[in-house]
């Protein structure tokens, strides 16, 4: 196997493992809004087919996360250590942000129920930072 | 050698390379033989120990 050979099959594995993974992605946040607006506006709250779709939901977000796995599998050891970086970072943030937000409405500083799914755009939002930041460090 | 073909040559990326060559990354033990083979020498003729001898 000569060089560009070798570039050829880095560059495409990573091509392909990405786009499986945002395939992947698209197909969970399409389960997931059919789980979130199906009972209301196609099925009428059917018990089996929200079931149903929760069940595909889990399922298919348990397979994201294989396939995440995969891509992450194939990066090299620097690419890696920036997910990881970023990563640790996301989860940190995540946490303390998600303790503080847990508790503003029983210490009466906000009037309404903290929604739990605020905190994925706290995770997403810091998971780029992290990015960012790591790639900063190293690149 | 273009940093490119050895990059393409030890299968990682251009970016980590260059992190590699300036000092910002230390690769692992497994890359870093891979470029002592690469260039036929031993690993502490291409990689110098800069922490102080204790």
């Amino acid at each position: 196997m000569n060089v560009s050979e070798h570039c050829n099959e880095l560059t495409e594995r990573s091509k392909v493992s990405t786009k499986r993974l945002a395939k992947w992605t698209g197909l969970w946040l399409l389960s997931l809004a059919t789980l979130t607006f199906g009972p209301m506006y196609i099925w009428d709250y059917h018990t089996s087919l929200t079931l149903l779709a929760l069940v595909a939901n889990l399922v298919i977000g348990v397979k994201m996360i294989w396939v995440n796995k995969q891509h992450l599998d194939g990066l090299d050891e620097l690419q890696q250590r920036i997910m990881l970086e970023a990563a640790t970072f996301s989860l940190g943030i995540t946490m303390i942000a998600g303790a503080a937000y847990g508790v503003l409405d029983a210490i009466k500083l906000i009037s309404f129920q903290p929604n739990p799914s605020a905190l994925l755009f706290v995770m997403g939002i810091s998971y780029i930072v992290g990015t960012l930041l790591s790639r900063r460090k190293y690149l | 050698m273009t940093q490119a073909a050895l990059a393409n040559a030890l299968g990682v990326s251009r970016q980590t390379m260059n992190s590699i060559e300036k000092g910002k990354f230390d690769p692992s033990l497994p890359l870093a033989f891979k470029v002592a083979r690469l260039f036929k020498c031993r690993i502490e003729d291409v990689f110098i120990d800069d922490e102080p001898n204790v």
